[in-house]
């Protein structure tokens, strides 16, 4: 068993380089701002007081947390039935559903979206079809449902799969023993089913909403720029004015609020977990 | 299954061996130059069809290209301590990469073709007698319009100030930039597109501010072409080069100039110092100046071109831009000017441009 441990070896040092020191690396720049020829760093909370004192910072925060929830639920909506019915199929149709859900994400996000641009144009595929309906053109791209759209678009394989994997580990002789005590389907569904799937819904739901608040190049495409979120913002301070320091600061706010969200879905996984026990 | 094997490696053989006759050539270029491969970085969408493929024949060596969409992203890569060889920075950047001493005095003697540019390029405030640059492209902002559905008249009139008409609400591309967006308000408002004044730019700041709430403008950057030829809105801001492609392309476009001013710009090729190949950099340069590559340049991509001779030829009568109204720059207007580099001014309208777009 000990030998084994060294196989941990490579990806532990993977984890440091890659992971761990450009963590550190944001924390430093966060609480520092340029120094002069002496000293390279200078400690300051500036960045964080220029964050929170901002009414903007605050209102693009609290849009782009929004706009990952919409997304998040839309996920749950669509992904649920979706992986009750793919897990409900025969083996080979699973097989089936499972590829033709992953196939998409074969191909890289970036190009997936930009083809969003052309189904959604107000000259593009649906807009055209609307006409020859007699529909004149509707403006989809460069909107709010055009940016969940594609985050949904984009993120609910993840949710479908993980959904997938918990409802086809479960045992199946508990939903029996649901109905030999007399729950109707809905019930069994209700009390057995669906408690049951909750951690794949969890995972489902991390997997979800931690790129969908910080994406920038959905908002940035199919939002017309006019749509700028948090990770817009990011992506501005290092490639557009230059500012690390700020940057990181944001980064790290964010880092913060999606570490405390993971602890309280995991907590409310963990409570739910015991009940399950207890019946 | 023995054969097919044997069969595959002779092939491979056959062709290492065949490319192996190449590399004599590049060989050569070795002795010359030091070093066969050429790293360049370059702005996307931003050469000749047969630029590259034309220098590499010639001189027997091997280009490396990476391409960036921002001077700023540029920047930024080169500070992490990436090495090229030709870079081809705009104006103001140069302007900053010179102030941080990272770019190599050009030996002229070595870019005989630099005799071939325009006057007009030559000798600009940003590299005053071009020690450190050769122009690659040049140009200035102005709007691309649809000339069935917007009034010249209305665009003489207002100027940039048509982009907050609200007749035309809902209409209009703005470019995602923030000097961009400043350079017009401030022209707008009759100011220098370089002023620090904080008024000045507080004022241009509730210009835009106003027209992101009332005009719902949709910003984009290099998705403007494709948009415009697709004759998706009726109002955009667009460089004149791009302009130039896009009247190409779709005959309803005009382009339009305000009288209150622009942005004239030019984006110079430049050896940063630590440049592994600064030799064959400057064989790079000069070929690029040469006539035939110069109208290869700016036939493909429709910017304007430095080299007096292809501006002249393509704008005559019988010239490819004989028509077109975007592709040559309007030179020596007092009120057009080349932005400066101020870092602290540009941070600053960074951070109010992203306050601009989320003011809704």
């Amino acid at each position: 068993m000990k030998q084994f441990r060294k196989m941990t070896y490579p990806y532990i040092i993977w984890i440091t380089i890659m992971i761990v020191v450009p963590m550190l690396l944001i924390v430093l720049y966060a609480f520092t701002r340029k120094g002069n020829e002496v000293t390279t760093f200078l400690f300051t909370l500036e960045n964080f007081k220029k964050f929170f004192s901002d009414t903007i910072f605050l209102e693009v925060l609290w849009r782009s947390l929004r706009v990952a929830i919409e997304t998040t639920i839309v996920c749950i909506l669509i992904g649920y039935p979706a992986a009750y019915y793919i897990s409900k199929s025969q083996e080979e149709v699973k097989m089936r559903w499972v590829l033709l859900i992953t196939i998409p994400t074969w191909i890289n996000m970036l190009v997936r979206t930009y083809a969003w641009i052309g189904i959604l144009q107000d000259d593009g595929i649906i807009n055209s079809l609307l006409g020859l309906a007699g529909i004149g053109p509707v403006t989809m791209l460069h909107t709010d449902f055009a940016v969940v759209l594609g985050m949904v678009y984009n993120f609910i394989p993840f949710m479908i799969l993980q959904i997938y994997t918990s409802l086809t580990k479960m045992d199946h002789s508990l939903i029996e023993a649901a109905s030999d005590l007399g729950a109707n389907k809905f019930e069994s569904f209700l009390r057995v089913t669906l408690p049951l799937s909750l951690p794949g819904i969890i995972s489902g739901i991390t997997l979800v909403f931690l790129p969908a608040v910080s994406s920038f190049f959905i908002p940035k495409l199919l939002g017309g720029g006019q749509y700028v979120l948090i990770g817009t913002v990011i992506e501005s301070q290092f490639l557009t004015s230059g500012d690390w320091n700020f940057g990181s600061a944001i980064s790290l706010i964010m880092a913060v609020i999606i570490m405390l969200s993971m602890y309280l879905t995991r907590k409310v996984d963990r409570g739910e977990q015991s009940e399950t026990g207890v019946l | 299954m023995k054969k097919l094997l044997i069969s595959v490696l002779l092939t491979a053989l056959t062709v290492s061996l065949l490319s192996g006759c190449g590399s004599s050539q590049s060989k050569d270029a070795v002795e010359k130059y030091g070093s066969a491969t050429l790293k360049l970085y370059n702005w996307g969408e931003y050469m000749g069809e047969n630029l590259i493929s034309g220098f590499e024949e010639e001189f027997g060596v091997n280009v490396i290209i990476e391409y960036y969409d921002s001077n700023e992203m540029m920047y930024t890569k080169l500070q992490s301590g990436e090495s090229y060889d030709v870079l081809v920075p705009s104006d103001y950047m140069i302007e900053r990469l010179i102030s941080d001493d990272s770019l190599l005095e050009l030996d002229k003697t070595k870019i005989p073709n630099m005799s071939n540019l325009d006057a007009a390029v030559l000798d600009l405030a940003f590299d005053p007698d071009n020690t450190y640059s050769v122009p690659y492209f040049w140009g200035n902002v102005g709007i691309v319009y649809n000339k069935n559905n917007v009034d010249l008249a209305d665009l003489e009139s207002e100027g940039f100030a048509i982009m907050k008409d609200t007749k035309y609400a809902g209409k209009i591309y703005m470019y995602d930039s923030e000097r961009d967006s400043f350079m017009i308000a401030l022209k707008s408002l009759g100011y220098s597109c370089n002023t620090e004044d904080e008024q000045q730019i507080n004022a241009a700041y509730e210009w835009l501010v106003e027209l992101n709430t009332t005009m719902d403008p949709v910003y984009v950057t290099d998705e403007v072409l494709d948009y415009m030829i697709g004759g998706g809105k009726d109002l955009a801001i667009v460089y004149s080069g791009d302009a130039s492609y896009i009247l190409d392309e779709n005959e309803d476009m005009g382009f339009y100039v305000p009288d209150e001013g622009t942005n004239i710009w030019c984006d110079s090729m430049v050896i940063p110092k630590n440049a592994e190949n600064p030799l064959l950099a400057y064989e790079f340069i000069n070929y690029v100046l040469s006539y035939d590559a110069s109208l290869d340049n700016t036939e493909t991509v429709g910017y304007a071109s430095p080299n007096a001779q292809v501006l002249a030829d393509v704008t005559a009568e019988d010239g490819i831009y004989a028509d077109n109204e975007a592709y040559l720059p309007r030179m020596n207007y007092a009120l057009d000017e080349v932005f400066k580099d101020n870092l602290t001014l540009k941070q600053k309208l960074a951070e109010l441009w992203i306050k601009v777009k989320a003011s809704n």
